[in-house]
């Protein structure tokens, strides 16, 4: 057999040896049910971490007598249940395996990246803006409330120089996560424009 | 969704899988390793593919053939693979047009051992971008042109100058032994 021509190569790919791997259908069952909690757990780990900064923050609310520091606790509260919220909208937008079926290899790859893009440009809108007005007011009203304390005015430059610090490490922080997200997303982009361009020709 | 259980306790979805699984066993098989290097991310993504396939038959209406069905679902997981595949966003795939020969100790030498003709047909496939990549390995499988568009959602008119470009490509790349440009 000729090795070289097409034809030939054709013949080495289906003429390979293969290992069946067999799969059972006891097998399969299990593993779905295997996934199931594996999303199960996930959802639950991320829900258990909102309940703990809802509770935490609510106890602020209730703990912390300045007016400032409580209104950037119900800040962030309702910032981490728009969190939630977004997070439950996104899960419920699994794939599904029905949908790979229905769809074209282009139109199924097509979505998966423009999903991945969305979530890029989203990370910084649903998962860390949500959160900096509340933090913002919640540091403030800190900061306005530490130097109401009778120690303080001997600390007051530190004070708010530390705070200050703070607040710029975290912008740039933010922003940074953001520009780099841009960043990704853009490239994805390129691959969709380029599968669009092939879907044009078809 | 079918789940009806006839009296040996199997469904619909389950006598699907079988026939589907044992039709297209060694194929499905074929198309990991032309999506992963890896053997045992290749075994991993291969149950994946199982699962999908399983998971989907339940909604099979027959709306296509069972064969498209199946290397519908086998190449979207396997293309969900590549994108989260974190290898996939620090390498570059390119088209068929761009594709470089494997650089092998082998090369300027004949390939008759259909072992090192396989592994760099493996290589080049894996240099290759989703889209091309799908249409080369159906190609591979003997399936033709109308085939691959429906399974691929890209016009036959394309996929057949697609696999004219591969056949060049392959007949260039392996006749000349990677001795492109030269």
């Amino acid at each position: 057999m000729d090795n070289e021509s097409p034809n030939g190569l054709a013949s080495v790919w289906k003429e390979q040896p293969v290992q069946r791997a067999e799969v059972s259908l006891d097998q399969l069952r299990l593993r779905s049910r295997k996934l199931d909690r594996r999303v199960w757990w996930r959802n639950l780990r991320e829900y258990a971490a909102s309940v703990a900064v809802i509770g935490t923050f609510g106890y602020y609310i209730w703990r912390f007598p300045a007016p400032m520091v409580r209104l950037g606790c119900a800040l962030v509260v309702a910032g981490v249940l728009f969190m939630v919220h977004s997070l439950h909208t996104r899960g419920a937008a699994r794939t599904v395996p029905t949908e790979m079926a229905f769809r074209s290899c282009l139109e199924f790859h097509r979505e998966q990246l423009e999903r991945q893009r969305d979530l890029l440009r989203g990370v910084w809108r649903w998962y860390l803006l949500p959160l900096v007005p509340g933090m913002a007011v919640f540091l403030f009203g800190l900061l306005l409330w530490t130097l109401e304390q009778p120690h303080a005015p001997a600390h007051t430059r530190a004070i708010v120089i530390t705070f200050f610090l703070t607040a710029v490490a975290c912008g740039l922080v933010f922003v940074g996560i953001g520009k780099l997200n841009q960043w990704a997303a853009r490239k994805l982009q390129r691959e969709i424009d380029a599968l669009d361009a092939l879907g044009r020709e078809s | 969704m079918e789940t009806e259980s006839n009296p040996a306790g199997t469904s619909r979805q389950d006598e699907l899988y079988e026939e589907a699984a044992s039709a297209f066993g060694p194929p499905l098989e074929r198309l990991a390793r032309g999506y992963e290097a890896d053997p045992t991310r290749r075994r991993d993504l291969l149950q994946e593919v199982h699962l999908a396939l399983w998971q989907s038959l339940a909604s099979f209406d027959g709306r296509c053939s069972l064969r498209t069905w199946v290397y519908r679902v086998a190449h979207n997981v396997a293309t969900s693979h590549m994108i989260r595949d974190r290898r996939f966003n620090a390498r570059t795939l390119v088209g068929l047009d761009e594709v470089d020969p494997p650089s092998t100790e082998q090369d300027g030498e004949r390939l008759v051992d259909q072992h090192l003709a396989l592994e760099k047909l493996v290589r080049l496939i894996h240099q290759l971008a989703p889209v091309d990549r799908q249409v080369i390995l159906s190609y591979l499988e003997g399936l033709d042109a109308v085939s691959i568009a429906e399974i691929t959602g890209i016009s036959p008119g394309n996929v057949a100058t697609k696999i004219h470009r591969i056949k060049n490509v392959l007949a260039r790349r392996f006749h000349d032994g990677g001795r492109h440009g030269q």
